[in-house]
């Protein structure tokens, strides 16, 4: 791609993209891709995917994305959108651990991880390191992927309560590592 | 903090991602691999229509189907100059006119072009 024609694409808004990508304009995909891949794949390693396997599954949402990208209408933001496809993506995968799914089920009996100094004060990434799998997952979906408990509990198959339990623990103890000795989290920047 | 304000942060810190160093290499590896798909598409494409293209072809020679479509055009030629005269005997105007019989055909293909355009459209728009 010409530096004329990236420079044209990079002023170009996500919506304006999506309809020349929807046109087969493979390059305005890029163009979106470029944008967009960090957010998926931290999301994707937030919900606890190791990096390289977080790498595969985002670059086949972006494919799966540009196979359906008729149906992306821009009510929503771009971004919003692939993060559910891959955030499904991950969890179709979570799906066949059938070990996994069982912790996932567990709710009451799951344990976080322990940390080795639980009163400092830590990122996002880091306090999502010591949840349980189930809260950690949940909480990613809720807050990273934008689902609704609802679409969450569909998407893992679990029941509802099951999936509220897992987000309002993980959120407590998020809280507790982000901000441990009365701070708030407003205000937190550069969380990577 | 009230739950609600703890929720609202949380998915404030969320959506604050850095961009990550291989962001481009990440993007190039996902069009080549769009790049390989729409090539592989194409082949499969340009071969089915190859193979059909063929196959229409043989079937056409085969079927000696130029010598009946002529004496068909013929035939269909005659019934509907009979039937425009039981129907319309106002247009023996344009039967008998310079034109004739091949105004008839003209406007009859134009009709079958006019036809296709709207059919096209209605299937992209769909």
């Amino acid at each position: 791609m010409s530096r004329t024609e990236r420079h044209r694409l990079s002023s170009l808004h996500d919506v304006e993209l999506a309809g020349l990508a929807a046109s087969g304009d493979r390059q305005a995909f890029g163009e979106l891709v470029r944008r967009h891949g960090s957010a998926v794949r931290s999301l994707l390693r937030r919900m606890g995917v190791s990096a390289a396997e977080a790498d595969d599954l985002a670059q086949d949402a972006f494919i799966a994305a540009f196979e359906s990208i008729a149906e992306f209408r821009g009510e929503g933001a771009f971004g919003g959108w692939v993060k559910k496809i891959a955030a499904r993506a991950c969890i179709r995968r979570v799906q066949k651990d059938r070990q996994l799914r069982a912790r996932l089920e567990a709710a009451e009996l799951q344990e976080p991880a322990v940390l080795a100094d639980p009163g400092r004060r830590m990122d996002l990434d880091e306090a999502l390191k010591g949840l349980a799998e189930g809260e950690r997952l949940c909480v990613s979906l809720c807050y990273g992927a934008g689902l609704s408990h609802a679409e969450a509990a569909e998407a893992l198959n679990l029941p509802l309560g099951t999936v509220k339990s897992h987000v309002k623990r993980g959120l407590d103890r998020l809280k507790a590592r982000l901000a441990p000795e009365g701070d708030t989290l407003e205000g937190r920047r550069g969380n990577g | 903090m009230a739950e609600m304000e703890v929720e609202r942060a949380i998915e404030r810190l969320f959506a604050r991602t850095p961009e990550m160093a291989d962001a481009d290499a990440f993007a190039e590896r996902v069009q080549r691999r769009l790049d390989r798909g729409w090539a592989a598409r194409r082949v499969l494409i340009g071969s089915a229509g190859m193979v059909g293209g063929v196959i229409g072809a043989s079937q056409l020679i085969m079927s000696n189907l130029f010598s009946r479509a002529e004496a068909a055009s013929s035939e269909s030629a005659r019934v509907l100059t009979s039937g425009v005269r039981q129907l319309a005997p106002q247009a023996e105007w344009l039967l008998n006119g310079p034109a004739g019989i091949e105004a008839v055909w003209l406007v009859a293909g134009l009709a079958v072009v006019a036809m296709g355009l709207v059919l096209t459209r209605i299937i992209e728009e769909i």
